[in-house]
């Protein structure tokens, strides 16, 4: 049950995506990793994606403006 | 991480809001026309910001992450204009009312055209409305983006003139005017239900479910 966290700030839109799928491939079932987003779309398209793929993710505006996510590696 | 309350900026939307509303006034003064359009220009921006809707995921993210939950919506979107457009066509023709078509030629330019502007908006994370709108939330970055696309967009319709003597173009083809209405219509909501189908088939043979 490792927690890993990336810095996405700044990134634009598809780079966040890439990169956490990347991150993912080399994380163990039940891992979490922690993103954070000033990028309103960047934060919705990872949870969309993160559901299609059914994957847990918690999405919580932390202030105006930042996005905290915390995705679990619930499957391979 | 410890959790506190987004801070409420209910202040500052009271304000703007009697802001817009002022400046509705002030431009109802000069001109009714552009005031309604100021209107439908703040609906549309309140509506594409509430939506999260992005034009450059639904047509990049098919091809990127294999989802097309966006793209179903854009087809969903294209369905609603033709069907809106086909109301107000009718009820423009019921009041006599001129209707004035954007009906552009189609050349070699409009694909050249059509490819940088996608590279463009991939790269930029954000089409023209997209980046109007995030620049409208505080995203600075997408300024710069801006400022591309100002550029962009200068050099493309002073450059026009030059794209069309060299390459040609075939005239813009209206289906209703070929077709009628009627079965224009039907035709276009057949291929996008075509498309609609193709999507989520996209989908299932990407990531399975």
């Amino acid at each position: 049950m490792a927690r890993y966290e990336m810095d996405i700030w700044g990134e634009m839109c598809p780079i966040p995506l890439i990169k956490a799928q990347k991150k993912l491939k080399s994380m163990n079932c039940g891992d979490i990793l922690i993103l954070e987003t000033e990028h309103s779309c960047t934060s919705r398209g990872i949870v969309v994606w993160a559901n299609e793929h059914g994957y847990r993710i918690t999405e919580q505006e932390v202030t105006n403006g930042i996005w905290h996510l915390e995705l679990t590696k619930t499957h391979a | 991480m410890h959790w506190q309350p987004p801070r409420s900026q209910w202040k500052l939307n009271l304000g703007f809001m009697v802001f817009l509303f002022l400046l509705f006034v002030v431009i109802w003064q000069i001109s009714s026309r552009i005031a309604v359009i100021f209107g439908l220009g703040i609906a549309l921006g309140f509506t594409l910001q509430k939506a999260r809707f992005c034009f450059t995921s639904a047509l990049r993210d098919p091809l990127l992450t294999g989802i097309t939950q966006l793209s179903q919506a854009l087809i969903l979107l294209l369905a609603l204009s033709v069907l809106g457009f086909a109301g107000v066509a009718w009820w423009s023709a019921d009041q006599n009312i001129p209707l004035i078509l954007n009906i552009y030629p189609l050349g070699f330019h409009t694909i050249v055209g059509g490819i940088l502007f996608g590279v463009g908006m991939v790269l930029a994370g954000g089409c023209a409305s997209g980046v109007l709108m995030r620049i409208g939330e505080g995203f600075a970055m997408q300024m710069v983006a801006f400022i591309g696309l100002l550029v962009g967009a200068l050099i493309g319709e002073r450059s026009l003139d030059l794209w069309r003597a060299v390459f040609g173009e075939i005239p813009g083809i209206f289906l209703p005017e070929i077709l009628g209405w009627f079965p224009a219509i039907i035709l276009e909501l057949l291929a996008l239900l075509g498309l609609w189908k193709l999507s989520r088939w996209w989908q299932r043979k990407q990531i399975g479910g």
